[in-house]
């Protein structure tokens, strides 16, 4: 399927970790209001063990994808775009040590992106340039938007600031390698909407922490949502949000957003009924809610990650245009859309993304508050650690059954990695 | 339109939004927060008033008032322009 003018996404993998918590569970643990806990959707969320970072994650994410080319496909991997705000070096970027241990070929670009939750769009956007460009005609990028949440490194006395935030936050890596031959989703070229200003609602000041306002957050998201589209509609000829598009994916701090995001739409574009919302709802961004409502905000990787959720559930018998939407803190938003079809259905479910998440290790509360303690978390800048990967003694069974990528130890800052058995 | 007026309109909202509070006296001094709506509610709050209210303004643009007083304050001036 290979032609001028044609790119987008020709394999996309996700990996959601190795362990969770059961965010109901935690909710009532916490003492937080059940109703409004309902509003969150949200029904697991991931726990990066401290064995675990952002490489290990992308990695874990990738590999499947690069162990099914050949080695002339492998070869054709030319440049590595890591997205993340989880960085743990202000120089050297996630892509280098994950170039190393995916066994890439050493004539690639390297670097990494950061614009809070935008950076997999962003990533994915300079990927596709580069693919519709022609400038090395049959190359390919490898885009990994990674982010992890941690709460083990803040005060003893933040449990209450973080309310909402701790069940909604969650962790994981999407994968999306990217070509001229984009069996998983095609990018409609040109079709896209930005809506930018500065703001300071969510940011990640230090190493180690984060601060923000989740009100001032979610207006910043929804004028994104709404002016972003219009900026789409004002490029794209013909544009009708209710008939032009199959599904929405919306990155997604939590469902109950993304549900108000849609609402806000519906209602001041199209004028629509709060019963047609619903149906439109349901129909049309629910499916891009699957994987997300088992892990939390991946953050980068989440707009990616309701892309695969409609993909994998949603009715591809007849190709679907996908509308989607992302937003990163700060701020940066973009609307743009591309195509999806069967066979690209075929080949997300083969990689089997929902089993791999029933394999997760389910952490008691017990377990998850022995993690939050922070002791064998390691800090930004750390110059030597050794890791105990019997922390969780039942977790590791869930890394070595898949052999996954686990932090080994740190030496004069350089992070060595090994896979689980 | 009047602040007190403004103030009557953003309290028919939050009825709307939140039906369990018909019968509840809600007064300037109250913050939404206070008085049981969640972050997604709130901003529906804010969405349906500026509507019933003819504004069209960036949502950025609505924070800051600590209670529904500071807040019909804000969108008051905001009509006056």
């Amino acid at each position: 399927m290979s032609a001028a003018g044609t790119a987008g996404i020709e394999a996309l993998n996700f990996y959601g970790g190795s362990a969770y918590i059961d965010v109901r569970e935690l909710c009532e643990h916490r003492g937080l209001d059940m109703p409004r806990f309902e509003n969150l959707l949200m029904r697991e969320k991931t726990v990066a063990l401290p064995y675990e970072d952002p490489v290990s994650f992308a990695v874990n994410a990738a590999r499947p994808l690069v162990d099914r080319l050949s080695a002339a496909e492998r070869d054709r991997i030319e440049m590595v775009v890591t997205c993340t705000e989880s960085g743990i070096d202000f120089g050297k970027s996630l892509s280098t040590y994950v170039h190393k241990l995916l066994g890439l070929k050493p004539n690639c670009r390297l670097f990494e992106i950061k614009q809070a939750c935008y950076s997999g769009t962003a990533g994915l956007q300079m990927a596709i340039n580069f693919i519709l460009s022609g400038t090395s005609p049959g190359a390919k990028a490898l885009v990994i938007a990674s982010d992890i949440s941690r709460f083990a490194l803040a005060d003893a006395n933040a449990i209450q600031e973080w309310a909402y935030s701790e069940p909604s936050s969650g962790a994981g890596a999407v994968a999306a390698l990217v070509s001229d031959t984009p069996w998983i989703w095609r990018v409609d070229a040109g079709a896209y909407g930005n809506h930018a200003f500065e703001v300071m609602d969510t940011c990640r000041p230090g190493p180690d922490n984060e601060a923000g306002d989740a009100d001032l957050s979610l207006m910043a998201y929804l004028d994104c949502c709404e002016q972003a589209y219009r900026d789409y509609a004002r490029r794209v000829a013909d544009v009708d949000f209710r008939g032009s598009f199959d599904y929405l994916c919306f990155h997604t701090p939590f469902g109950g957003m993304v549900k108000g995001a849609h609402r806000q739409l519906m209602r001041k574009i199209l004028r629509a009924t709060p019963a047609e919302t619903e149906e439109d709802f349901a129909r049309r961004m629910a499916p891009g809610l699957s994987f997300g409502q088992r892990v939390g905000n991946t953050a980068g990787a989440s707009v990616l990650l309701a892309l695969a959720g409609t993909l994998a559930t949603g009715d591809f018998s007849q190709p679907r245009r996908i509308g989607m939407f992302s937003y990163g803190s700060g701020c940066c938003s973009e609307f743009f859309s591309g195509v999806a079809d069967a066979e690209g259905q075929r080949r997300l479910r083969e990689l089997a993304w929902g089993e791999a998440l029933d394999r997760r290790y389910r952490l008691s509360m017990a377990e998850y508050e022995t993690l939050l303690r922070g002791n064998d978390v390691i800090r930004f800048g750390t110059k030597d650690a050794q890791f105990d990967h019997r922390i969780v003694p039942d977790a590791w069974a869930a890394f070595a059954a898949d052999k996954r990528l686990v932090l080994d130890r740190v030496a004069a800052y350089h992070r060595e990695y090994r896979w689980a058995e | 339109m009047d602040r007190n007026a403004v103030l009557a309109v953003l309290i028919e909202q939050i009825r709307i939004v939140e039906p369990a509070l018909a019968e509840q006296e809600i007064k300037a001094e109250d913050s939404m927060a206070a008085i049981g709506l969640d972050s997604m509610s709130r901003q529906e709050v804010l969405i349906l008033g500026m509507e019933a209210l003819g504004l069209n303004l960036p949502m950025v643009q609505l924070f800051g008032p600590r209670n529904l007083g500071e807040l019909a304050d804000l969108l008051h001036a905001k009509l006056q322009g």
